[in-house]
């Protein structure tokens, strides 16, 4: 405890000691030089997000607070054209950057990165929390989609049917499935469905393996707990940093479908010899994937086209 | 092969350590409680596609808890899972009366296994929280706990998303372990 005490003081000191000394000599603030030295995407956002949560100025300190409130009330992409370029003026007004300058730019961007991601979090957050109701005709019908999406060729017999085990369910009924992801693994589903159907029909054939085959939707809900985990304990920034745009709830959902995709694929390869080593894969993936994110040039993307439709 | 060599440490491990299989129809509340016993949080819980393991200190005992999965499609692996068991836990949703029945044939066909002969059984009536819930007198009644002779069993009522009555089964485990 002492130690680590010890040790954190020396560094705050060193740190302190090092920033003073290159700001004399650069005359630019740190935030100008991550700007200026670090590429776009994860690596500069990354720093500018430590750089500010460094701070003890009491106006960045100020803005801060006032960000992660939105973001954490889900009004941060609704209110980011007023909140950016206030943002913007108390940083340049606090480290006297002219405000013609080209880092203030960048750094926009960062700031529009690192709390647009923050609100993903709560948004993801709340729509696993919604359960799924049988009585709320939009979720019904959003489930009847996906079904219809699956198995263009074959017409769903009855609301409760054995026929949802085809796709993935675990009984006659999805409903209990989406438990603990509620309507975010629903949501997560359709969009793959619908959005990239080739790839999600090719991988409910591969789900139908006879001998190496899984179940779709129970995976698929399951990849939805794990992406989620990925974006809010952090790892998921190096991917969202690194797309162009700030993330939006669309954006989880592309991370999802990508997941999927990448875990067919390796659910493929392996040829598990029974739905039992879902549980070793499982955690192979998981770390398959952690170490591509710890990289901060990761971003992951589907890289096969989508046109070309299977007939059943 | 791994698998074997884990069981085989697990046996000849100190004598307070217990394998317990976790086992009922897909979404009885089997991760949950499995979950809850290890304190952790319960509100993100998803199906099982294969099986958990947790390892659970409670009452003195080390408990090494397997949570398979229930749907219909992982009930054949069941199975492979029975060597060396301790304690059979069979959770049961008080409030799926629609599925009664097919919990008592899983249930039957668990106890006439001849890997788990004479394996005590411990039956949570999950789900108490529920209105509908049925109480665990009804779930044994239903699935007739009464006729079974060949070893030590128990009802228990709990809820697990609540916590509630789970440690009351704990407390029949560690005292039918030492009648062992």
């Amino acid at each position: 405890m002492w130690l680590y005490l010890i040790r954190s003081s020396v560094y705050w000191y060193v740190r302190k000691m090092i920033k003073w000394f290159l700001h004399k000599i650069t005359k630019l603030c740190e935030l100008q030089r991550i700007c200026y030295t670090l590429s776009v995407g994860a690596p500069r956002t990354l720093n500018v997000e430590r750089s500010l949560r460094d701070s003890i100025i009491p106006q960045i300190c100020g803005l801060l607070t006032v960000l992660d409130a939105r973001s954490s009330e889900r009004t941060f992409y609704f209110g980011r054209t007023i909140l950016l370029p206030n943002a913007m003026s108390t940083i340049a007004h606090v480290k006297r950057i002219d405000k013609s300058e080209r880092a203030l730019n960048a750094l926009e961007q960062c700031v529009d990165k690192i709390w647009s991601y923050m609100q993903l979090i709560e948004e993801i957050k709340h729509n696993a929390s919604i359960q799924y109701d049988c009585t709320n005709d939009v979720h019904e019908k959003s489930l009847l989609f996906l079904w219809d999406e699956l198995m263009p060729n074959d017409r769903l017999e009855n609301r409760v049917t054995k026929q949802w085990q085809d796709i993935g369910f675990q009984g006659d009924d999805p409903k209990t499935d989406f438990r603990g992801m509620g309507l975010l693994g629903l949501d997560n589903l359709v969009y793959f469905a619908s959005k990239y159907t080739c790839l999600a029909r090719n991988a409910l054939s591969h789900s139908m393996h006879p001998e190496h085959g899984y179940e779709f939707a129970i995976v698929g809900i399951n990849l939805t707990s794990f992406a989620l985990g990925l974006v809010v304990d952090g790892s998921a920034k190096t991917h969202f940093y690194n797309k162009r745009n700030a993330p939006e709830y669309e954006d989880f959902h592309e991370f999802y479908c990508y997941l999927f995709w990448e875990f067919d694929k390796f659910w493929l390869d392996k040829k598990p010899k029974d739905l039992m080593e879902f549980t070793t894969y499982r955690k192979q993936f998981e770390k398959n994937i952690r170490q591509k994110l710890e990289k901060t040039d990761t971003v992951f993307l589907i890289d096969v086209p989508n046109d070309h439709p299977i007939n059943g | 092969m791994g698998l074997l060599s884990m069981l085989k440490r697990l046996r000849s491990s100190p004598d307070k350590e217990l394998r317990i299989l976790l086992l009922g129809l897909d979404n009885a509340g089997k991760t949950t409680l499995m979950k809850k016993l290890a304190s952790e949080d319960v509100s993100h819980i998803t199906p099982t596609q294969g099986f958990n393991i947790k390892s659970v200190q409670a009452d003195g005992m080390k408990l090494n808890v397997w949570d398979i999965g229930g749907q219909r499609k992982i009930r054949p692996y069941w199975r492979n899972y029975f060597e060396f068991t301790d304690i059979l836990i069979y959770v049961v949703d008080s409030a799926d009366r629609k599925r009664v029945d097919e919990t008592g044939f899983e249930l039957n066909e668990l106890l006439n296994d001849d890997k788990l002969e004479g394996v005590p059984v411990l039956v949570y009536a999950n789900k108490q929280d529920l209105a509908l819930a049925a109480q665990a007198s009804e779930i044994a009644q239903e699935l007739n706990l009464h006729l079974i002779r060949d070893r030590p069993w128990q009802i228990q009522a709990c809820s697990g998303i609540r916590g509630e009555g789970i440690k009351e089964g704990l407390e029949w485990i560690g005292q039918n372990v030492k009648k062992k």
